[in-house]
């Protein structure tokens, strides 16, 4: 599934949380309906600072009569993050997209689990969101387990909660919800959950990932999580981005982020390569 | 309105016919069908494809890229599906154009070359090789047959005796005079020159005081390297007879024009491919529309019109 390039206006962008910015664009009728975990790649239109684009995964996306609006939740960690924060109503985005293969919910089982770490809550809301409206999962067929640092990085839950009546908040800090990393919450969970009968969904950052791969391994489940990688060009070009995945073989291969994944099985990672 | 008549923007490399004269750099434009969802590769002066090795290339682990000021590091190492995967997989789809096919090679022992060569000889719709001994990204090999004149010269001889289509020789800017280079693989039988490749570079994670890339260091590319590139190509030019593509930091018509005026015969777009997939069509246009502004029929006029 190839992107193409929008302008898109910014409608909104407002910080949730600290560092954590809410952003409402508007784009063209013909972008095309992403898929939940689909990302896109934003610059400011027309400025070479910061250099490369920046890639930021779909929190929504609606269809209205003559235009698409697209928000985009992301938290500033460097400099390009930091100058799209500045971003007021009206600015003009370059904006490469839908791009990557976004979750796979063609055989989902009925129960489904979700995790995330932090800003990772975005795709994750999306697929929720798909899964209930699209695939008509009911909420008491979910469990959520959103994990933050503390209470003041906390963001997305207002929507999590409506989607999803099971919702395990935790932080590192116990500030809100239980005390602890949320792969430590989750696996004091994990023998409710049987591999037959569940799909899991997660998103975070690295280590949290490869933490659920411990807390995971050496069991059966199917575990799809969304990668994050620095990018240059989102279009599969650049083999910038790559992660160390298994093949069938058991191989070492080194897949992109952008147009293998973001989504990839959490059992084909290789997190120990040398 | 005035109709204005298009002006002629088609090039000739030597033996090598070209519609206009934007490539695209190998390594920034995938096998080609990464962007034919953006722009219609018909438009293209030519591609030039991924570095293409005997075997499959792992390449390097991650991380492999660093944005800096004006540009980004990479250190990918040639990661690649091996040149019979490309014959097989690839080129079948690049033949469905009109658009130039030049298959970058490399290799890490003469005899790689050698093979790479045959094979794409043999292949149909590879219209030139480009020979890369540039790559400042791969332990043996690349780099090191590109910074001794003997070496460089040798790596073009057995390039040239393997194949009957036109040789580029792509030139590493990481050696002390670019032009003894130039000139060995010209007496050795390249038919054009291409350059610069990146130039190393560095980048440190102040947190953790560790490189920011894997391989410690990489190739610096993007507009941060155009004005090197540009005096390069302008030294390489004055010294040999045969064409010479220019490659550096190319973002826009006028950075493209720059290399056209002080002698390039075509340019190749590279990094700017990925932050702008309609960047080569832009630049395309832009070359035309320079034309049109100064009365200038043919783009030819214009190459190597520098005025020192």
């Amino acid at each position: 599934m190839a992107g193409h390039i929008y302008i898109g206006e910014v409608l909104e962008n407002e910080e949730i949380q600290e560092d954590c910015f809410l952003m409402k664009i508007r784009v063209a009728s013909s972008f095309e309906n992403p898929v939940p975990g689909q990302f896109v790649m934003i610059r400011i239109a027309g400025l070479h600072e910061p250099f490369l684009s920046r890639p930021i995964s779909i929190y929504s996306f609606t269809r209205h009569e003559i235009y698409c609006t697209m928000e985009l939740f992301y938290r500033v960690v460097g400099k390009g993050t930091q100058i799209l924060a500045g971003l007021i109503e009206g600015s003009q985005l370059e904006i490469n997209g839908p791009l990557g293969n976004g979750f796979d919910v063609s055989s989902v089982k009925k129960k489904v689990v979700f995790i995330s770490g932090g800003i990772g809550i975005a795709p994750l809301s999306m697929l929720i969101e798909t899964l209930r409206m699209r695939e008509n999962f009911s909420s008491s067929e979910m469990v959520m387990y959103p994990g933050f640092q503390s209470i003041s990085a906390v963001v997305g839950l207002e929507r999590m909660n409506k989607l999803c009546r099971d919702v395990h908040v935790c932080t590192d800090d116990g500030t809100i919800g239980e005390k602890g990393f949320v792969t430590q919450i989750f696996k004091k969970d994990l023998e409710i959950f049987k591999p037959e009968e569940t799909s899991m969904f997660a998103c975070g950052p690295r280590g949290m990932i490869k933490a659920l791969a411990n807390v995971l391994n050496p069991s059966n489940f199917n575990c799809q999580v969304s990668l994050e990688e620095r990018m240059a060009c989102g279009t599969g070009a650049c083999m910038g981005c790559v992660v160390a995945i298994k093949d069938e073989k058991g191989t070492l291969n080194y897949k992109r982020v952008c147009t293998d994944g973001p989504v990839f099985k959490l059992n084909d990672i290789i997190w120990d390569e040398t | 309105m005035k109709t204005k008549s298009s002006p002629d923007i088609a090039v000739k490399i030597g033996r090598l016919k070209l519609k206009n004269p934007v490539m695209t750099a190998s390594g920034t434009f995938g096998y080609g069908e990464e962007y034919a969802g953006y722009i219609d590769l018909d438009n293209l002066g030519a591609i030039v494809v991924k570095g293409l090795s005997l075997k499959p290339r792992l390449g390097n682990p991650p991380p492999r890229i660093m944005e800096t000021t004006g540009g980004m590091l990479n250190a990918v190492g040639l990661q690649n599906i091996g040149v019979d995967a490309f014959i097989d997989e690839k080129l079948p789809f690049l033949r469905q154009y009109s658009t130039a096919v030049v298959a970058n090679i490399y290799g890490e022992t003469y005899d790689e070359y050698k093979k790479v060569a045959q094979r794409l000889s043999a292949a149909k719709g590879v219209h030139a090789l480009e020979v890369n001994i540039s790559c400042p990204n791969v332990k043996n090999g690349g780099l090191s047959f590109g910074c001794d004149p003997e070496i460089a010269a040798r790596v073009t001889r057995v390039v040239k005796n393997e194949t009957s289509l036109p040789v580029i020789v792509k030139l590493t800017p990481n050696v002390t005079d670019i032009t003894a280079i130039a000139l060995a693989v010209e007496k050795a039988g390249a038919d054009a020159i291409s350059l610069i490749n990146t130039l190393t570079g560095m980048s440190v994670d102040l947190k953790t005081r560790k490189p920011h890339l894997k391989n410690i260091t990489g190739g610096l590319s993007g507009p941060a390297i155009k004005p090197v590139a540009l005096r390069m190509v302008w030294q390489v030019v004055q010294r040999v007879s045969v064409p010479v593509i220019g490659i550096g930091g190319i973002m826009t018509p006028e950075d493209a024009l720059e290399f056209l005026v002080v002698g390039a015969k075509a340019v190749q777009i590279g990094t700017a491919n990925f932050i702008n997939p309609l960047v080569t069509m832009e630049i395309v246009e832009g070359i035309k529309d320079y034309l049109i502004d100064g009365k200038i029929k043919d783009v030819n006029k214009i190459i190597g019109t520098f005025q020192p």
